[in-house]
């Protein structure tokens, strides 16, 4: 991970990634002022299927939110853990890729 | 109110035999990306890769209102699949989606097959074939089609999966239209975003852009 940090185009990137974890409770909060409606959640109330819906596991932070934690903070902690742990997983899994 | 909704497939809404599929379908591509990546991944290639996916995950969060009851985010395989070539561009909308299921509940496991097929196959293969089809007319103008075109694709996918199951009542006519339709508008934020971005990351560094700066990185990737 060391290289993640060697130069200046990585170190701007990471921080953009910071900024856009900021910004995702404000995001948040803006789209649920507006209301939110996917396509296929649509779909779903046409056909008769919005029931149908059945997690087998409902993930260790559900609905990017954590329990305990008001929404915004939730969602602020959601966004830095995911945003972590993706930047982890594949820079691990492409590290094991490397020939 | 500030929840992050769930904006994948969940588990109840695929038949058996369609989730089957779909897992196949996004099984095969993701082996064939594995193997394809071994040679493009380095000292550079490797942090974007991670770089790409983690922004895709924190740009993913961003819901942008639009008034009327509706919100439109940044899906990003077409981007991933312009800035990295197609292999790194599936492995890395691969890693947000299984994160986005398996820690946030964000689309089920079940139909997590389904979910990669759309958005780590689908949106980054086509977004990746409309730009290497469209840059040489306008880069800006590939870029956004690009973005454009791959989400609705990959919304078609979707449409046609649910509209083959049993909770959806097996009802194509309806959802297909709903599903395309409506991701082909909300897609226009999807094309923007991606040209905007794809402008900035070019001109800033246009070593890191699959396909120009040095002669290594500008390997002839096809599908």
């Amino acid at each position: 991970m060391s290289a993640l940090v060697s130069d200046s185009w990585e170190r701007r990137a990471l921080l953009g990634l910071l900024v856009l974890v900021v910004l995702a409770p404000v995001f948040g909060w803006a789209s649920g002022v507006v209301g939110y409606t996917e396509p296929l959640e649509t779909a779903a109330a046409e056909t008769g299927a919005s029931d149908a819906a059945d997690p087998i596991t409902p993930g260790l932070l559900p609905e990017y939110a954590v329990p305990g934690l008001n929404p915004p903070l939730g969602t602020l902690v959601s966004a830095a853990v995911g945003t972590a742990l993706t930047l982890a997983v594949a820079v691990g899994g492409g590290r094991l890729l490397e020939r | 109110m500030t929840r992050q909704i769930r904006m994948h497939i969940p588990d109840g809404f695929l038949d058996p035999w369609v989730a089957g599929l779909l897992w196949l379908g996004s099984g095969v591509a993701i082996g064939l990306a594995v193997r394809r990546a071994r040679d493009e991944l380095g000292d550079e290639r490797t942090p974007l890769l991670g770089v790409v996916a983690a922004g895709i995950f924190a740009a993913q969060m961003l819901n942008w209102p639009i008034p009327g009851g509706t919100s439109a985010h940044f899906v990003g395989g077409a981007f991933a699949g312009m800035l990295l070539g197609p292999s790194l561009g599936v492995l890395a909308m691969t890693a947000v989606v299984t994160i986005q299921a398996l820690v946030f509940g964000d689309g089920g496991i079940i139909a997590l097959g389904g979910n990669l097929f759309a958005m780590a196959v689908v949106d980054v293969l086509v977004g990746y074939a409309l730009f290497r089809a469209l840059r040489g007319v306008h880069e800006t103008g590939a870029a956004f089609v690009a973005g454009w075109g791959a989400i609705t694709a990959a919304a078609l996918a979707v449409g046609v999966g649910v509209g083959l199951s049993s909770a959806f009542s097996y009802e194509l006519s309806v959802t297909v239209p709903i599903m395309v339709v409506g991701h082909a508008l909300l897609g226009l934020v999807e094309g923007a975003i991606t040209a905007a971005v794809y402008g900035y990351v070019a001109n800033a560094r246009p070593d890191l852009v699959l396909g120009r700066g040095d002669d290594s990185l500008s390997l002839e990737v096809g599908l």
